[in-house]
């Protein structure tokens, strides 16, 4: 040491202060080396009761940031948090203010959110808070009871009495003037509707006048079942037979009786009425359709009409029961050899039944846009295809029946188009290879209906607008 | 009534004016430092007598006071669990106080009566007269190195004593006392910021300031020959102490 300078005795000394200063510093880290300034973030919390500057953000406990500044704005503490610059901050990250240790440290947790949100901006906001339950927080809850329930109790108070109660009375009393009001001109505004609704009724009224004189004078099969004295006798006679089965059931005589009476029996209904309930409800997921079609036949200058109602108790699955009204009707062909005077005629007729009705009844089975049907066609077996187009908006079907032996079968090729929900047209050719002449080429429209929809309909019928 | 006066009066007005020469010295050192001739030399001959020389005694008391500190807190912080904390204020009272005051003390007690000593001597042997006659200034060429060297080194030996102050903690805590290193460790940077460290160092070259302000001013006002010699000593040494706790408090309040 003695041939040291003393230059160098004070430089070395200098230098390992320095270099201890330096050594500390950087384990403290808070100046250090740290070149990543990183991006601030703002967070507005109700409280920030116990945040210090510089604190540390953490995410899942690791250190990403620190606090660098709580200011008040708007009666909100504003957080601005200084993010280091690798760590990427989505928008639906949360925010919250942790407490650590028995001394109850305060931190700023974040959560990071789904991987999926876009990138929170420097400078941008994080805007889901939640306040941790610390006992601060705790206290604030029981605050906020505490005054809402003494606002309850001064709403109550004002509700009951006071001028104010006073007031809100009267705007009750204003609200419904004005409800009468908009009533009012709602149905002078309808008027020519209700004017129609009130001549229907009236209408309909009389029919209902008329069948009733009707049944009254004892016209028509129910008036003459209700003036017929027998018919009254004979009602009579049911009606104390029921008396006394009901009785019988009363008194619990009779196995129904037994039944009805028995505690057993009501559980068992019960349950069985909740089954049936549970039944109902999966019906619900049923679909019923009514659909009316017209078909226009440019040969025989006819309308052929189809009533048919569809159940539909799955989307690939549907039954279809129908009415043809068919104006080439059923025909038939008689020879009829009469010998009068050792003459022989023949006489052939050829009888037509026009409007027959016909009824159709099918099972239908659909895979992915092809569907196949098979059951009774017009009242005759057959089968048939249907190919969905345009979101089955398009409909091309290819009916096969009527497989007599004696003439050819009858096919049918028809195309349904739906332009709007509930209104189709139709267009195709009959019975194309008739040998009878029978066949024709057709143009028609339908009506399609969900059944709810009906309801929909009638009931708002007379509001539209 | 009026001897009354003079005996209450005598002490108030000998504090004053001893303060008013105190501040008189500071002001015309502080008017010598930006007047040549600089004799670097000559402050580093002070900085190796303050600072290098005092390094052994700074280092073992702050060392022993650090190990203290962990052996007195780690009984108090294991009554409700916060044995981990022991770290953390060893540090925190190291670098905040401790380091400081008690490298300021010894470097009082080794350097400070070493100047009172040094200038009372040559002020009555009659040196600094010869140096005046020589156009010497002798607060430019005896109390400016002085006090630069100790506001230069006082930061620099505190340094080295809170270090020394945490390791002989450490030592105590984790070595003796069982305490997780790691947490040991963790709660130091936790808790201690850099701000208390550097606050720390401006304490202590205030208290260079006083040391060797208190001692420079004590030894050239030396009156008595060799026994005023040794009263300058001991007052230089009282008076420091006692300053750099008075400043230590306000300079705290100031601060933090």
């Amino acid at each position: 040491m003695s041939n040291l300078s003393i230059e160098a005795k004070v430089g070395v000394f200098v230098v390992i202060g320095i270099i201890i200063l330096g050594y500390m510093s950087m384990r403290l880290g808070k100046l250090g080396f740290k070149m990543d300034k990183g991006y601030e973030v703002k967070v507005y919390f109700d409280s920030a009761s116990g945040l210090e500057e510089d604190v540390s953000v953490e995410i899942a406990g690791v250190e990403v940031g620190r606090v660098s500044k709580v200011l008040l704005e708007d009666g909100k503490a504003l957080v601005i948090l200084r993010i280091d610059s690798n760590v990427k901050l989505r928008k639906d990250v949360k925010a919250s203010i942790g407490t650590r240790g028995i001394l109850g440290d305060k931190y700023v947790v974040l959560v990071q959110g789904s991987s999926a949100a876009p990138l929170i901006e420097p400078g941008g906001r994080i805007v889901s808070t939640t306040t941790a339950t610390d006992l601060d927080s705790l206290m604030n809850v029981l605050g906020e009871v505490a005054k809402n329930i003494s606002t309850l109790t001064r709403s109550f108070a004002n509700v009951m009495g006071g001028e104010k109660g006073e007031a809100s009375l009267r705007s009750i009393v204003d609200s419904m003037q004005a409800v009468a009001e908009t009533l009012n001109r709602t149905v002078q505004e309808n008027n020519e509707e209700l004017v129609k609704i009130i001549a229907n009724l009236s209408e309909f009224s009389a029919t209902i006048n008329e069948i009733s004189s009707k049944i009254n004078k004892g016209e028509g099969s129910i008036g003459k079942l209700i003036n017929e004295e027998d018919t009254v006798e004979k009602l009579n006679g049911t009606l104390a037979s029921l008396k006394e089965i009901t009785e019988k059931i009363n008194r619990g005589e009779g196995s129904i009786g037994k039944l009805l009476n028995d505690e057993e029996t009501v559980e068992t209904l019960n349950s069985t009425l909740t089954s049936i309930n549970d039944y109902m409800q999966k019906q619900e997921s049923f679909r019923t359709y009514l659909d009316y079609r017209g078909e226009y036949l440019f040969d025989s200058n006819d309308v052929k009409s189809y009533l048919s109602l569809r159940i539909q108790p799955r989307e690939d699955k549907y039954y279809l029961l129908q009415v043809v009204d068919d104006p080439g009707g059923v025909e038939s062909v008689t020879d009829i050899t009469t010998t009068t005077n050792g003459v022989t005629t023949t006489e052939h007729i050829e009888k037509k039944e026009k409007n027959e009705i016909k009824f159709s009844a099918q099972i239908a089975k659909r895979y992915y846009d092809l569907g196949l049907r098979g059951g009774i066609f017009e009242s005759t077996g057959g089968f048939a295809f249907d190919y969905y187009l345009l979101k089955d908006r398009l409909t091309l079907s290819m009916e096969a029946f009527d497989f007599d032996s004696d003439s050819n079968a009858h096919l049918k090729f028809k195309a349904d188009f739906t332009p709007f929900k509930h209104l189709y047209i139709t267009s195709g050719f009959d019975d194309f290879i008739s040998d009878e002449g029978n066949e024709s080429f057709f143009i028609g429209a339908g009506i399609n209906f969900l059944d709810e929809d009906i309801t929909t309909i009638l009931s708002d019928l007379p509001f539209y607008k | 009534m009026i001897r009354f006066l003079e005996f209450a009066g005598r002490p108030l007005v000998f504090f004053v004016e001893e303060c008013g020469r105190i501040m008189l010295l500071l002001l015309s050192t502080i008017s010598w430092m930006f007047r040549p001739p600089f004799r670097i030399r000559v402050i580093f001959k002070q900085m190796e007598f303050v600072g290098v020389n005092s390094v052994i005694v700074v280092m073992i008391t702050g060392a022993f006071t650090g190990m203290v500190l962990a052996l007195q807190t780690y009984h108090g912080f294991r009554m409700f669990g916060g044995e981990s904390l022991v770290g953390s204020t060893v540090a925190l009272s190291m670098t905040r106080e401790l380091g400081p005051v008690f490298t300021a003390l010894m470097v009082t007690g080794r350097v400070g009566s070493a100047m009172a000593a040094e200038l009372g001597t040559m002020k009555v042997t009659e040196q600094i007269d010869a140096l005046n006659t020589m156009s010497v200034n002798p607060i430019q060429y005896l109390v400016m190195p002085r006090i630069i060297a100790a506001i230069l080194m006082l930061p620099v030996l505190t340094i080295i004593s809170d270090f020394v102050g945490i390791v002989g903690g450490y030592f105590v805590g984790v070595n003796l006392l069982k305490i997780n290193s790691g947490i040991f460790i963790a709660k130091i940077i936790d808790i201690v910021d850099l701000e208390d460290i550097f606050n720390g160092l401006i304490k202590a070259a205030f208290f260079g300031l006083i040391l060797s302000l208190i001692g420079c001013y004590k030894g050239i006002s030396t009156i008595g020959g060799a026994e005023g010699v040794g009263r300058a000593t001991t007052q230089s040494v009282v008076l420091s102490s006692v300053l750099i706790f008075i400043s230590d408090y306000f300079l705290t309040a100031v601060m933090f």
